[in-house]
């Protein structure tokens, strides 16, 4: 009896190691610095809060704008639909700044590096949560940068540029960015 | 020939069951859980996420592991997969802790040994607050029962802890972190009932106020059953209590943090208790009710000079009360502390801090226990300083250290530490430290009568005519129990999901405390006559004990965890020449030697969990506990994002099995742990 017990386990061990060989990991769509990546979106949603005019009326969805390449792929399918103070989130691709007016959080793919001033340029005076993965990002007047620290992702938030666009972020994401300001000193908290 | 075809018949159909078993194993759970697109990232906090490694998950659990200590962290996480109720039963996660249950409200939990139910060597502490009452250094673990679900994690040190923490941090630190009032936001419901859960269940809302605060309040209600004795009649043990508190975080932006929290209980535990006594027969068992009560109130300032500096200074004010027939307490604290921390240069970091503690104990004097005087104020002040010193940068550090303070007892106590981690690479740590501790006297190791037997008249042990009355009693001249240790560890990510972590200890205790035989004399109050022949405490044990604890950590697959830890301890206890003690060298037995436990956490599909969790405790011979094995399982289904179902089964292998032993000096029957089932509703809105 113990003799099966033990080659019952034996063969659930080898089940396993098979299963796990043969895993499907390669065909993971999404890279995994832009699931992480996509986790902060959403927790930049929820941690924001926009003044009431950034929403024409109370119908009007939380757009979430990817400007550029797409880099997520489906990371983000479990982010749409999600509702942040009432308001769907609704993630909308585009690739001509002429577009971005309705945006509410406008995440700038690293494809879009070169025309970075223009973009920044175009946001003024609107309220948009401006994100991207581009170094010196939230120096040169974008809002949160997601940056690599050795293996892992963390943040800077710039603050002024924060207040320019009436946005209110939480204490509990300021308490974990680095807050970056635009005189270029740049201060650690 | 017929044989060898039945022989291959019976093969294929054998290999045909196993591969279909194969298959079955195969399409289940590993599948669904290998995707790494398969973790809902809606689900994970911003902390969780800034711990993910872009390459892999990190199995480098927290920021802790780099310490230069035994440290083991209970999660939220671990909590809700183990399916414990309850503090004592959520210690049982930590490798090398001794957590033996007495009867359904009583505990006995030590780290390293020493066990008991008036274990005195570990510190606990519950958001800053520290919850061993100085009547006898231990816990009454039946009043520590947060809400489980508001617990952000349990910390625990094994070994000394004495420089940052102070005196009684002596084999082990237990610290119970909340939530933070900002991650508790919304509505949370839960309810449980169960085989030998009565009904339980707890509410709690937290909001926001203004721009940057935060509140949560809560109430908890729970009510166990009786268990059984040994005999395998129903035991009067039931416990239930009452609890209701808030917690309020206010921050700035920037620079400033600011936490109000209180909480107060009230409940009833039973238990059976014998008593000695001066007529025949001599002892009265009888069913006994502990009424418990208290509160307390607590405030926290934290404030950020800069990266390398900031300051927290912490007050709060705790009132407990019990009374049972053996012993009423009323005690109030008021403790006050004060931390900097600063830079010095590029490489060196110093933590300073003062506290002062102010403690009022009102006993009731009973015939069991009688303390003299009933009624004290103690003082304790305490002053600590750490320096830690990077060597090398990112490979060695050399943390050095001393706490400071004077009490009441013994008066002026230090207790220093020296402490060095090697980080060859980001994946090993080797780190190993000399402390000394001490554990100072405890209100009833001063003051106390305790009666804890009558031995009947013209017996064999007495043969004179009038009954001979035990006694165990405090003493002026009690000093403080000393600790020399002396650790080794080591922690190794061995590959992106396996980490191992090792702990070895070897300690050297001097000053323990005896029961020293004293003389008989006469004794004419309470009638009726009698004689006395009293233990008196002593400092005349000294004695080593070594171990190691084992964790090894593995996923294999994303969404499947294994734990499994593996724990080793000896005592060797010597008394002094002359020492007349005949019971304190027992604790060499009555600790396990070897503890082993196994977890598995696997999520099945997206909104399925099940967990299992294989424990081994070996035998207790001076206790008469034989070893045991429990099997806990849950299953919990999300049906919905808010709303969660569990099924848990605990200690499934046996019917019934006792933990623990009579606890000594105050005799109240030891019950057994049952098989059981409970189910559990979690809403949330």
């Amino acid at each position: 009896m113990r003799d099966k017990i033990y080659r019952y386990i034996g063969l659930i061990i080898v089940c396993f190691v098979l299963s796990w060989a043969q895993s499907p990991y390669a065909e993971s769509t999404t890279p995994r610095e832009y699931l992480i990546k996509a986790g902060f979106l959403y927790n930049f949603a929820k941690f924001v809060e926009w003044p009431d005019d950034a929403f024409a009326d109370g119908s009007i969805p939380l757009n979430l704008c990817i400007l550029g390449n797409d880099p997520f792929g489906p990371a983000l399918r479990s982010v749409e639909g999600e509702t942040f103070m009432g308001r769907k989130l609704i993630v909308r691709r585009f690739s001509s700044l002429r577009e971005i007016d309705s945006c509410h959080i406008l995440f700038i793919s690293s494809s879009e590096k070169k025309r970075l001033p223009a973009i920044l340029d175009r946001m003024k005076g609107k309220q948009i949560l401006s994100v991207a993965d581009m170094e010196g990002f939230a120096r040169r007047g974008g809002i949160i940068n997601l940056i690599k620290v050795k293996d892992r992702i963390r943040f800077e938030i710039n603050v002024d540029a924060a207040r320019r666009a009436g946005l209110k972020i939480s204490s509990k994401l300021l308490n974990l960015a680095t807050i970056v300001r635009e005189d270029g000193g740049g201060g650690q908290r | 020939m017929e044989f060898y075809i039945r022989d291959i018949r019976g093969r294929v159909k054998k290999i045909l069951i196993l591969a279909g078993l194969c298959f079955l194993l195969l399409s289940f759970p590993v599948h669904a859980l290998n995707d790494l697109n398969q973790i809902d990232i809606t689900e994970l906090s911003l902390e969780e996420l800034m711990d993910m490694k872009i390459t892999s998950v990190s199995k480098k659990p927290q920021k802790m592991y780099d310490a230069a200590a035994a440290v083991f962290v209970i999660t939220q996480d671990d909590i809700r997969r183990s399916g414990v109720t309850s503090i004592p039963e959520a210690l049982r996660l930590v490798p090398g802790l001794e957590v033996a249950r007495i009867d359904a409200n009583k505990w006995a939990i030590t780290s390293r040994g020493f066990n008991g139910r008036f274990a005195n060597k570990l510190l606990v502490l519950i958001d800053g607050r520290s919850v061993y009452t100085p009547l006898f250094s231990g816990v009454f673990w039946q009043m520590k029962n947060p809400v489980l679900e508001d617990v952000e994690r349990i910390e625990v040190i094994r070994g000394p802890g004495a420089t940052l923490w102070g005196a009684n941090a002596v084999n082990g630190v237990i610290n119970i972190i909340t939530k933070d009032a900002e991650e508790t936001q919304g509505g949370l419901v839960s309810a449980r009932i169960g085989t030998k859960d009565r009904g339980s269940g707890s509410v709690r809302y937290g909001a926001r106020v203004g721009d940057d605060a935060y509140f949560r309040v809560y109430a908890k209600y729970s009510d166990r059953d009786n268990s059984v004795f040994a005999s395998g009649s129903e035991a009067n043990d039931n416990w239930d209590l009452r609890r209701a508190g808030f917690r309020l975080d206010w921050r700035t932006p920037y620079d400033d943090s600011w936490t109000l929290q209180g909480d107060i209980f009230t409940g009833n535990n039973s238990q059976t208790v014998t008593e000695p006594y001066l007529y025949a027969p001599y002892s009265r068992t009888f069913e006994d009710n502990n009424e418990i009560g208290g509160g307390n109130i607590l405030t926290r300032w934290k404030h950020v000079f800069s990266e390398s500096s900031d300051m927290a200074l912490q007050l709060y004010y705790d009132r407990t009360e019990h009374e049972d027939t053996t012993l009423r307490e009323n005690r109030d604290t008021i403790d006050i502390d004060f931390q900097h921390r600063f830079a010095v240069g590029e490489s060196q970091e110093v933590l300073w801090g003062v506290g002062y503690r102010f403690t009022s104990g009102d006993i009731g004097n009973r015939f069991s226990v009688a303390l003299e005087p009933d009624n004290r104020n103690d003082h304790l002040y305490s002053a600590f300083v750490q320096d830690d010193i990077t060597l090398i940068e990112d490979k060695l550090r050399l943390t050095l250290g001393s706490k400071f303070e004077h009490n009441d007892y013994t008066g002026f106590e230090y207790q220093p530490n020296a402490r060095v981690l090697i980080t060859p690479d980001p994946h090993h740590t080797i780190w190993a430290a000399v402390s000394r501790a001490v554990r100072t006297p405890s209100q009833v190791e001063h003051d106390a009568r305790i009666n804890t037997e009558v031995v009947p008249p013209g017996t064999a042990k007495n043969p004179s005519a009038l009954p001979v009355l035990l006694t165990a009693q405090g003493d002026d001249d009690f000093r403080s129990e000393e600790l020399t240790a002396y650790e080794v560890g080591y922690r190794v990510l061995a590959t992106d999901n396996l980490f191992l972590d090792i702990a070895t200890f070897y300690n050297v205790y001097d000053n323990l405390r005896t029961l020293e035989t004293g003389t008989t004399s006469l004794e004419p109050s309470p009638a009726p006559l009698h004689l006395v022949l009293p233990s008196t405490v002593g400092n005349e044990m000294n004695g080593e004990t070594y171990g190691a604890e084992v964790v090894a950590d593995w996923r294999p697959v994303d969404g499947w965890r294994l734990q499994a830890a593996y724990s080793y301890l000896r005592i060797f206890l010597h008394l002094e020449d002359g020492s007349t003690d005949t019971i304190s060298e027992s604790a060499e037995e009555e600790s396990p030697r070897n503890q082993f436990s196994l977890r598995s956490s696997m999520d099945l599909y997206r909104n399925l969990e099940w967990d299992m969790w294989l424990r081994y405790v070996d035998d207790l011979p001076a206790l008469n506990v034989d070893s045991y094995v429990s099997l806990d399982t849950r299953l919990a289904w999300n049906m919905r994002r808010n709303l969660v179902l569990s099924v848990v089964g605990r200690n499934l292998l046996d019917r019934r099995h006792p933990e623990f032993g009579t606890p000594l000096f105050v005799d109240t029957l030891p019950t057994e742990v049952e098989r059981s089932v409970y189910g559990k509703i979690e809403w949330s809105f």
